[in-house]
């Protein structure tokens, strides 16, 4: 495999200009303003959340319906243009880092709520719809929709649905891929076709299931078919602190260990706490670790998992116990654990979000592996994460000022990967592959794995014309036949060269 | 003779393989790739009947010696199993460490966990935990060529990769060998109590299920077989279930959950009760009998939750009138349901099925078993899904000789 990059890429050369023909016929399709192609406009769209890969796209289309995707699509293939999609730009892997020469389908206008069914359980909304927006407009009617990822105020679903996006209550709840009924989707051939629906169980292979959490690699999807839920009756809430992870770790294995599901349960580290502590004001003390979960469902149960967690985090050395009194106090927690990635801005000029998974029975050797790992190499790690499922977030902190220092994180970053892949775990949870993890692909899976998988891609795209060079280690093209993998054209010109 | 008898005298002529590890069910692919030969998989034979029976083929690779429990890690509620891994044998195993996998499925003795995945197969419990694509996290694979594949992964949370597990749920053996498969578990509930319904229309059992809802309430399972309303001829249909919810959980919250709704029921002046264990009992296994019961017709039938009284009416109606000691399981939190029953005259019963379609425009009728006088007369998959093009591609990428029971799944896959 090629080496993951290891340093921050130079600024993007100039965009490669689109070809007129292609400008005016998409201008034709979405009109003048919706066709973003000045070099200094195209910059805007250059990187997602992951800053350190940039390229910019050629050119940048915002379609507002099915129709106008479907045509773009069908411009961008006649024109052998690769097409990145892109949401809100929320992605942490660099899902929508745009490939050199590109056409950047910007999905944010179609935002629209289509169709709202409560009582079949359903809303079917287009792709640019914001995930928090979806529980807004049916909060009234006491629904809601599960998946919680903590962008969820400014993400969209469209990226949700590519990246199979997660949150803190999916332990209990499932991911994008259990919410997801249906979609509408244009194809690489420019075609649209619906995949599932609101009624379950339709006959045929479930595509579904393989294009949520696909990256954008296998269509664009332009309408989603949501499940809603209908809100819990109660939701119980503690925060507790532990003198350290290891008996935080304890406590949570404990909980599960008793047949209780909880909503969710977070952990949070030293520094973690320190820095949701600067970041939003709250009076949590200075402590090794913390414990934030929720339990819900119907009132008397709900009470009675939340006495048994509160007994067991006592019985496992818990320092302190503490149950919010009312709803504020208890979205103020809610805040402090959500608002802990960007209040790491506190603790350190620089950081990289890491997003791993492990078996949960060894959250406490794996945090023994990652502070040893950050004392050799100097580097402060903070730790929050999905203690439920083992979802882990280490936060490597550094100061790119600082010569080698940025280097050495991301080399860290990577060591943590390759800890969670050794444990049997996952080199991510929900953050996806993208373009960041593409390389730790190979490592995770065999040939044999990827290569079914990019036969899976071929079927949908034979051109790799969708969101190219991103979660395969090894861009390919797709022969007829078997064979060996053969490196994608943009690859052979340099363009997509990881260095 | 049962449709899965018929097909099994079909299959004698072909050569019977029962590799007993990983490696030896790959060569066994790997010669019939290099022979061109088409190959049929076969686990506990509990959905034989399923599909357009597979034509041609020359070797049936039977997972019965594959029954190994690779890894059950109970801190992490995870299990790996081979695919000849019988369910209830699996349940047994999961039950020593309090645990559970939330599939009850019907013939849980004889099916196999491949093939379990293979046919997409659930039972009541799905209405609280989602069906097998829900609890699936890890595969193993042997394509046709022999190749061995794996995708997702023995931890809960996952995005690496396509999810090659889920394309696999309901794949039916048209696109590999579904060699070991990992669930995530569930802890076992502490206690379980069964309200039951035992009068409704179906527009009664539609008001049910939003009152659970509207309520807040959480069942396990819910679940509404035809009420028997025959005479000695035999069942009629009259159009009225009787309705089973079940409350899993910790003592406390299903006291209160039973309670509730008992409460509601009186409100609506709907009859319900909350049974004891062994009228519990007795309407789950009525339940799993309509379900197991061996027939020479069985359909599935799906549709809008909200749409149940025209399911009612006109699908599951028909098919009533069309079949001989017709039975039905309504799953109303689900929209899906399942007739089945024996066949008379056949143009009836394929008559009945066109019927049950027209019924359910946005939804599916699918048969799980019919002779050949009703396959004859209309399709076992209905309607072919607007995805069928995409579906085609797939299976050319992973089988493109077309070797991996050929012709049984929807448009000939």
């Amino acid at each position: 495999m090629s080496s993951p990059s290891l340093v921050t890429p130079a600024p993007a050369v100039e965009p490669i200009p689109a070809p007129p023909s292609v400008i005016d016929r998409l201008i034709a399709v979405v009109g003048e303003r919706n066709v973003i192609r000045e070099p200094v406009d195209l910059r805007t769209y250059e990187c997602d959340a992951l800053t350190s890969f940039r390229a910019a796209p050629s050119v940048v289309v915002l379609p507002a319906s099915t129709e106008e995707v479907a045509a773009a699509v069908r411009i961008a293939v006649d024109a052998g243009m690769p097409i990145v999609p892109r949401g809100a730009g929320t992605g942490l892997s660099g899902g929508a880092l745009p490939v050199p020469g590109c056409m950047l389908l910007g999905l944010s206008r179609m935002k629209r709520i289509l169709e709202v069914n409560l009582e079949d359980g359903w809303i079917r909304v287009q792709p640019g719809v914001i995930n928090l927006d979806v529980s807004k407009e049916i909060s009234a009617a006491g629904y809601y929709y599960a998946p919680d990822p903590s962008s969820q105020s400014v993400c969209t679903i469209g990226g949700n649905v590519a990246e199979n996006s997660g949150g803190a209550h999916c332990l209990k709840y499932g991911f994008t891929v259990n919410h997801v009924r249906g979609v509408r989707m244009v194809t690489a051939a420019g075609e649209v076709v619906d995949i599932g629906g609101p009624v379950l169980d339709g006959p045929g292979y479930d595509l579904l299931g393989v294009v949520v959490g696909s990256e954008g690699t296998l269509g664009i999807v332009t309408e989603v078919v949501l499940r809603i839920l209908r809100k819990p009756e109660a939701t119980r809430t503690f925060f507790a602190t532990f003198p350290s992870t290891d008996e935080a770790g304890n406590c949570v294995s404990e909980i599960i260990g008793t047949g209780i599901v909880p909503a969710a349960i977070e952990m949070m580290d030293r520094l973690a706490i320190q820095a949701a502590v600067a970041a939003t004001g709250l009076d949590w003390p200075d402590v090794g670790a913390a414990l934030l979960m929720d339990v819900d469902g119907c009132t008397a149960e709900a009470e009675h998992t939340s006495e048994v967690a509160v007994r067991i985090a006592r019985r496992t050395g818990a320092l302190e116990v503490r149950v919010p009194k009312n709803d504020d106090e208890r979205m103020l927690m809610w805040k402090g654990r959500k608002s802990a990635f960007a209040a790491m801005g506190r603790l350190a000029p620089n950081y990289i979000v890491q997003d791993g998974v492990i078996p949960r029975k060894d959250i406490s050797r794996v945090l023994g592996e990652i502070a040893r790992l950050s004392q050799e190499r100097g580097l402060r790690v903070a730790n929050v994460f999905h203690a439920g499922d083992g979802n882990l977030h280490p936060l490597v902190l550094y100061d790119a000022r600082v010569p080698g220092e940025e280097h050495a994180a991301e080399e860290m970053a990577g060591e943590i990967l390759r800890i969670c892949i050794r444990y049997g775990g996952s080199i991510t949870g929900e953050h996806g592959v993208g373009a960041d993890k593409a390389p730790y692909m190979a490592e995770m899976f065999s040939d044999a794995d990827l290569d079914t998988m990019a036969k899976v891609r071929c079927a949908f795209d034979p051109g790799t014309t969708f969101n190219p060079s991103k979660v395969f280690p090894t861009p390919r093209l797709c022969g007829d036949r078997p064979g060996p993998y053969r490196p994608h054209s943009t690859e052979l010109a340099g363009l997509a060269d990881r260095g | 003779m049962t449709a899965a008898a018929e097909i099994l005298e079909e299959l004698a002529t072909a050569r019977q393989e029962r590799p007993s590890t990983l490696a030896e069910a790959a060569e066994v692919l790997r010669r019939a790739d290099r022979d061109g030969e088409r190959v049929l998989f076969l686990g506990g034979g509990t959905e034989l009947a399923l599909g357009t029976p597979p034509s041609g083929v020359e070797v049936i690779l039977a997972t019965e010696q594959l029954e190994r429990v690779v890894e059950h890690a109970p801190l992490d509620q995870i299990v790996t199993v081979e695919g000849g891994v019988r369910l209830a044998s699996l349940q047994d195993l999961l039950a020593r460490s309090g645990q559970m996998l939330a599939l009850d499925a019907p013939w849980a003795a004889r099916a196999t966990l491949g093939g379990l995945v293979a046919t997409n197969a659930f039972g009541p419990r799905r209405t609280r935990y989602g069906s097998i694509r829900d609890l699936i996290i890890g595969i193993s694979i042997v394509r046709a060529d022999g190749t061995e594949a794996r995708g997702g992964g023995k931890v809960v949370k996952n995005v690496a990769g396509f999810d090659l597990p889920k394309l696999m749920v309901g794949s039916l053996g048209t696109l590999g060998l579904i060699a070991t498969v990992t669930f995530r578990l569930h802890p076992r509930p502490e206690t379980e109590r069964t309200v039951l319904f035992s009068d409704l229309d179906a527009d009664a059992v539609r008001q049910v299920v939003l009152t659970l809802r509207e309520a807040q309430l959480e069942p396990a399972a819910v679940a509404a077989l035809v009420r028997e309303g025959g005479d000695d001829l035999g069942v009629r249909f009259d159009g009225r279930f009787e309705l089973g919810v079940r409350f899993e959980g910790f003592e406390a919250g299903v006291r209160q959950q039973a309670m509730k709704l008992l409460d509601l029921a009186t409100r609506q002046r709907w009859r319900a009760e909350s049974l004891g264990a062994e009228i519990a009992r007795a309407f789950w296994a009525r339940h799993d009998d309509a379900r197991e019961s061996p027939a020479g017709f069985r359909a599935k039938l799906a549709a809008q939750p909200t749409d149940l009284e025209r399911v009612a009416n006109a699908a599951i109606g028909s098919l009533f009138t069309a079949l001989e000691v017709p039975r039905c399981v309504v799953y109303p939190v689900l929209g899906l349901a399942f007739v089945a029953g024996e066949v008379r005259v056949p143009g009836q019963v394929a008559a009945a099925v066109t019927a049950a379609r027209e019924a359910v425009p946005e939804g599916s009728v699918v048969l799980h078993a019919a002779p050949a006088e009703v396959r004859a007369a209309v399709d076992v998959w209905g309607r072919p899904p607007a995805a069928l093009p995409l579906m085609k591609a797939v299976k050319q990428r992973l089988d493109p000789a077309r070797r991996l029971a050929p012709g049984r799944f929807v448009g000939g896959l």
